[in-house]
């Protein structure tokens, strides 16, 4: 969508970023080492010969929290603790951009709601565990039809329920189209209120839960600022986004379920996702616009090599994800494509889309050599050094992978020196000595 | 004999595969005999997958017909575990990790390959697996783990393990989709694998004993 200058959102936004809009810097030192940093991770997305390789954190988790001997409880209880923890991590280490805490939610938002999808630290874990998404079949296979017919009904009185005992009432309301059907909708719907004082404790625990977000939010506004501001470390996370495929077998019907209904109702499965598809990229542009952030994530879970076979990926998950990402390119938005897992076999269809649209993260399990031959001259690819390397390997071995990688996936440019995934145990010296190749040796063998 | 039911499962046609079990069972056939034949089926299917001419849907597509078979052609519960075991597994996914699925296949593909196979779930305590050492007598003990973070439950497992004194008595397997050698070291297990395939061959490795 253009604006009435022809400039298009992604344009305006990668302007303001790079400027830092939305920051306030603490000096004009801070200012440039922020721009500069900025500019260098949108040049080299776009393909452009920067002379440096950028070092990027996939996210730093336990990693940071380590740094104050911080767990992942007090990481979602005690945000001023994590809050140090982070500061002192991107002191230490010299990073072009940052990724946080911005999955280790509050404990408080899950626990208001006794949130079935989790499993928390200090409560289901041991307190210096990440905390885990549980992936149950919160929607039975013969509900497609239902979901179809009235999304909003399916999530407010069977899906809610499902995933929170304490919103278990709101199964009892009538369907909120009844409103529209007859004017008896309105005693209807106020008496089924009043009648089961569950629906009131329901939105109780709903502003319970709010609260911990709302003090949450403010936390990561303050690493925003401290990090941004302060350090001129841009942020490298936005609005997030989804991909419809995952989105089903991820948060609906669990992966085991998905698996059956791509044998047993294809159809079905496909209705719904071309059904999520437009919901999923207004989602992304309009956290992109709340954000002011050029840059939207799209994490990959089911579409690996060996999780399906190509003829289903070319069936079940490419065609929408290829939609999804040309929706947020045709805005002059950048994607983050977070793939996870081996994508060898895949890499070849990102060569599909617009070059030097896509950040294409790759595991350790993909070959980065072979997706730069793949991608080279099409889309700027990042990450793959093993979170196994970074936690048991010695300095020396890091070196020589993190050389590797300088001399073959950058060569020409398009490449960002990262992690394999989110970076829990990883010994200290590893992680600078990665960031020391990207910055020293990726130096003189970027151009 | 027919082998429309073995080619119905490996096809993955669920609903066909039912009819013809449930046909084979008025006709008189034995239930061990048609749960045989599913058990081949699937390891046909293994043997694909291996092959990589088959992927995760069809081992897990396979495991739900096989479920829904046992349930039809054995109502009271049984289960497989006919004839001498090549071998006995405890498996678990280890404390702090609750991911199932690559567990759960391994577990599938071993029980179908002849093994004897202890799921003690996911997030299973240090203690939970030297009980289970201690009962079940394995050969293998198999750790799964899809987190990084897992590797240190891995290691902390394996040091139970020995410090019950049960080390000399077993095979230690690590698997999940971030291990590699350098986990394996780290960990002290013997051997790692980062898919069903890696785990099976490293069973019939360590449990054929040549043969």
């Amino acid at each position: 969508m253009h604006d009435l200058a022809g400039e298009k959102l992604g344009d305006r936004l990668i302007a303001a970023w790079v400027r830092g809009d939305h920051l306030q810097f603490a000096d004009d030192e801070a200012r440039a080492r922020y721009q500069t940093r900025a500019q260098l991770i949108i040049d080299t997305v776009r393909l452009e010969d920067t002379g440096r390789i950028p070092v990027v954190p996939a996210a730093t988790q336990k990693f940071a929290l380590d740094y104050e001997g911080v767990t992942f409880r007090e990481a979602m209880t005690e945000f001023d603790k994590a809050f140090a923890a982070y500061v002192r991590q991107y002191e230490d280490t010299d990073f072009d951009a940052w990724v946080g805490p911005e999955f280790i939610f509050p404990a408080g938002m899950f626990e208001a709601l006794a949130w079935n999808r989790v499993r928390l630290p200090g409560v289901h874990l041991p307190a210096d565990k990440s905390f885990q998404f549980v992936e149950a079949e919160y929607m039975k296979a013969g509900e497609y039809d239902e979901y179809l017919d009235d999304p909003s009904d399916w999530v407010l009185r069977k899906y809610l329920p499902r995933l929170s005992p304490k919103l278990e009432p709101l199964a009892q309301l009538p369907p909120l189209r009844n409103m529209l059907v007859f004017h008896q909708g309105l005693p209807d719907l106020v008496l089924a209120a009043a009648e089961n004082p569950g629906v009131v404790e329901a939105m109780a625990a709903l502003k319970k839960s709010g609260e911990a977000v709302q003090e949450w939010y403010g936390y990561l506004e303050r690493i925003e600022q401290e990090l941004g501001g302060r350090l001129g470390i841009p942020h490298l996370l936005g609005a997030i986004s989804a991909t419809p495929f995952d989105i089903i077998s991820t948060y609906y019907r669990g992966w085991r379920g998905a698996i059956v209904d791509m044998y047993t109702q294809p159809e079905k499965m496909k209705a719904l996702m071309e059904r999520l598809l437009p919901w999923q990229l207004q989602y992304g542009i309009d956290g992109a616009k709340s954000l002011g952030h050029p840059i939207v994530t799209v994490y990959l879970y089911k579409g690996a090599d060996g999780l399906m076979s190509d003829g289903q990926f070319e069936e079940f998950y490419w065609p929408t994800l290829k939609r999804l990402l040309l929706g947020f390119i045709e805005e002059g938005l950048l994607v983050w494509v977070f793939t996870q897992g081996k994508y060898d076999s895949r890499l070849q269809h990102f060569r599909e889309l617009p070059s030097g649209t896509c950040l294409i993260h790759l595991e350790s399990g993909t070959d980065a050599f072979r997706a730069k031959e793949t991608l080279a001259g099409s889309q700027c690819i990042e990450g793959n050094v093993s979170s196994a390397l970074l936690a048991a390997a010695s300095v020396d071995e890091v070196e020589a992978y993190c050389r590797r990688l300088v001399d073959v996936c950058g060569a020409g440019g398009g490449f960002m020196m990262d992690f394999s995934a989110f970076l829990d145990e990883a010994r200290r010296e590893n992680v600078k000595k990665m960031i020391e190749v990207a910055k020293r040796y990726g130096r003189r063998h970027a151009s | 004999m027919s082998r429309e039911l073995k080619e119905a499962i490996v096809a993955l046609r669920m609903d066909q595969a039912l009819t013809l079990a449930k046909g084979m069972l008025a006709d008189g056939t034995d239930p061990l005999a048609i749960i045989a034949e599913g058990t081949e089926a699937m390891q046909e299917i293994g043997r694909r997958y291996a092959e990589g001419q088959a992927f995760v849907p069809e081992l897990i597509m396979g495991g739900e017909i096989m479920k829904s078979l046992f349930e039809e052609v054995l109502p009271e519960g049984g289960g497989p575990g006919s004839g001498d075991p090549k071998g006995t597994v405890v498996i678990g996914t280890v404390q702090g990790d609750i991911h199932d699925i690559g567990k759960d296949i391994v577990a599938l593909m071993l029980g179908v390959g002849g093994y004897a196979v202890h799921d003690l779930g996911t997030d299973v305590p240090v203690d939970d697996f030297v009980a289970a050492v201690r009962e079940h007598d394995p050969d293998i003990v198999a750790l799964s783990g899809l987190l990084t973070s897992a590797f240190d439950a891995m290691r902390s497992t394996v040091e139970g393990i020995s410090a019950a004194g049960l080390r000399d008595e077993v095979r230690i397997m690590i698997g999940g989709a971030a291990v590699d050698e350098n986990v394996r070291a780290y960990t002290g297990a013997d051997g790692w694998g980062s898919d069903v395939s890696h785990a099976v061959e490293l069973a019939a490795a360590w449990t054929d004993g040549g043969a």
